[in-house]
């Protein structure tokens, strides 16, 4: 269990996290999402003691983390892969880790093993790749075997397969009644982690809620339907509150009206469906629509003909 | 959402495992022992003293000369070395990232502090102990083919030097930790410990002169960490200080330094 009450952070005249509260349950995996200067990573670093709050206070298990008497082993930390000294290899890394806390040299074989880094082990740690540098990050948090882990970003950088194992990683953790919280910017990868999500945006919790009422709260549905008699459908499910986009000859993408109620519209006037297809929002959606105002770093705009 | 009652996660790795000052000062032992610059700095120490000792020994052959001056002479040198060593070892964890490793890992700042201040400084001390010794050794034969005795029959006129030596050693590489922590810069704080230990007693050198009104300079000057030293290993009857005076001048440098390092370490960000 992870909780922030009042979480405020300045840097100067900077305000990186204002009021922040919330809780991270056990058994869950939380995603943490926002734009690039969100706040997110400046209140990961609160959490486990590295930035001293301006205001509010943060707890694990119910202690400030400085009072933890075995941070490793109750809270697993990946804040970025370059928290490493380069000139020490990732074997001797581990072991200096694991010696804060009496953890033996076999379980940082485990670690090593777990990571998939045991090729590279015994390589110093500044010649990994962005990939095998986030491995290593993520062995560094498996050390302690920690009920909770606090992990920003940690599928940068990683192949296919490795994303895939921190995903299932993290499930089987929540699994297993440990507390996750995650920050990523892949919006289908978290679709896919997370359970719960939290989204901030300059600074402040924009939403905190099961992924799913997210997504059905953010997003519209839209329903695909395909019939010969096109034209017919389309005027006679119109209304005020129904939006209509015809995308080819035979076929409409209607939002604001369930599929069922389209379907007995279709029935009612003897209108033949060849496709009726619900299609919901996805947590891209509903993370651009709750964030669109408070993105800090906007990217410009390609128009057709900038692109041309 | 429905929540369904999660297993109470298994510990694999045993409660014992807790953290403790003893497991810090052996993580910091881990740290600094797989570090190449570690041993690097170390071999030039060697290389330096008993290459200096041995060059000292056989070009000085004047009455009053004692063996021993040979033999501790390189730390003017070689002091460089500890204090770039104890700035490195704080620098580096913080230009690589490392350090926010080692605070989550030990989240108590002062104890992170002590630990690796007392591994650097014992450290130094040891290696600079083996490592005077092996000068003294080395020197042995040059003194035996003058007909003069070294160490002879006063041990403790050798073996007193060698600690008090070893010791400075120590307390230069606390002062370059002490920076390493102020500055977090790997140049800033190799420059400022390279500033007092070696530039400034230079300067002061120059200006310490019996003119009317500049007496205090000679005083700072007689108070800088490597005169200290000097005084500490080789007490001179009349000039700079006691040796009691100048051990606790040195152990006044490691204070302040440790003291500011606390300061700044408690409260920044890391």
């Amino acid at each position: 269990m992870i909780t922030a009450e009042g979480l405020t952070k300045r840097f100067g005249d900077k305000t990186a996290v204002q009021d922040v509260s919330f809780t991270v349950k056990p058994g869950t995996v939380t995603g943490f999402l926002g734009p690039n200067g969100a706040g997110k990573s400046t209140t990961m670093r609160m959490i486990v003691g590295l930035d001293k709050p301006t205001a509010g206070r943060t707890s694990v298990n119910g202690k400030e983390y400085r009072r933890l008497r075995a941070p490793l082993t109750e809270v697993g930390v990946l804040l970025d892969a370059k928290a490493v000294h380069t000139g020490r290899t990732a074997r001797n890394h581990l072991r200096a880790m694991a010696a804060t806390h009496g953890i033996p040299s076999s379980r940082v074989d485990e670690v090593i093993d777990l990571a998939g880094i045991g090729s590279v082990a015994r390589k110093r740690a500044g010649k990994f790749s962005l990939g095998m540098g986030q491995r290593l990050g993520i062995a560094s948090a498996l050390l302690g075997d920690p009920h909770t882990l606090i992990l920003d970003e940690p599928v940068n950088g990683l192949d296919p397969e490795g994303v895939r194992w921190v995903r299932q990683f993290v499930r089987f953790a929540a699994s297993e009644g440990r507390t996750v919280l995650l920050s990523s910017h892949l919006m289908s990868e978290m679709a896919q982690t997370a359970d719960h999500v939290i989204v901030m945006g300059r600074g402040r919790v924009l939403a905190d809620a099961p992924l799913d009422e997210l997504v059905r709260a953010w997003t519209a549905t839209t329903v695909r339907v395909r019939s010969p008699r096109i034209a017919d459908l389309a005027s006679a499910v119109a209304s005020s509150d129904v939006e209509i986009v015809s995308t080819s000859p035979d076929s409409l993408d209607i939002v604001g009206l369930p599929a069922s109620r389209i379907g007995d519209i279709a029935a009612d006037r003897g209108i033949p469906l060849h496709e009726l297809t619900p299609a919901n929002g996805s947590l891209e959606d509903a993370y651009l629509a709750l964030t669109g105002e408070s993105v800090e770093y906007r990217s410009a705009d390609y128009s057709v003909k900038e692109l041309a | 959402m429905t929540t369904t009652a999660a297993p109470a996660a298994r510990p694999r790795v045993a409660s014992t495992h807790r953290l403790t000052f003893a497991r810090v000062l052996r993580s910091e032992w881990i740290k600094l022992s797989t570090l190449r610059s570690t041993w690097w700095s170390i071999s030039i120490a060697a290389l330096f003293t008993i290459g200096i000792a041995v060059l000292v020994a056989g070009a000085v052959n004047v009455p009053g000369f004692e063996p021993i001056q040979a033999v501790v002479t390189p730390f003017q040198f070689t002091m460089l070395l500890a204090g770039i060593l104890g700035a490195i070892a704080v620098t580096g964890e913080y230009s690589t990232g490392m350090i926010r490793s080692t605070l989550a890992a030990d989240p108590v700042r002062g104890s992170v502090l002590a630990a690796k201040a007392i591994v650097v400084g014992v450290f130094l001390f040891i290696s600079s102990l083996a490592i005077f010794i092996l000068a003294a050794i080395a020197v042995m034969p040059i003194f035996a083919s003058r007909d003069i005795a070294f160490p002879g029959d006063d041990l403790a006129g050798a073996i007193v030097p060698i600690l008090a030596a070893s010791f400075s050693m120590a307390v230069f590489a606390l002062i370059g930790v002490a920076f390493g922590f102020l500055l977090r810069s790997g140049a800033g704080a190799i420059a400022a410990t390279v500033g007092l230990l070696f530039v400034l007693p230079i300067i002061a050198s120059i200006f310490a002169m019996p003119v009317e009104g500049w007496e205090w300079i000679t005083d700072v000057s007689n108070h800088l960490p490597m005169t200290a030293a000097q005084s500490a290993i080789l007490p001179q009857d009349g000039v700079g200080l006691s040796t009691g005076e100048a051990y606790l001048t040195l152990g006044a440098w490691v204070a302040a330094g440790m003291a500011s390092a606390w300061a700044v370490l408690r409260t920044r960000d890391a």
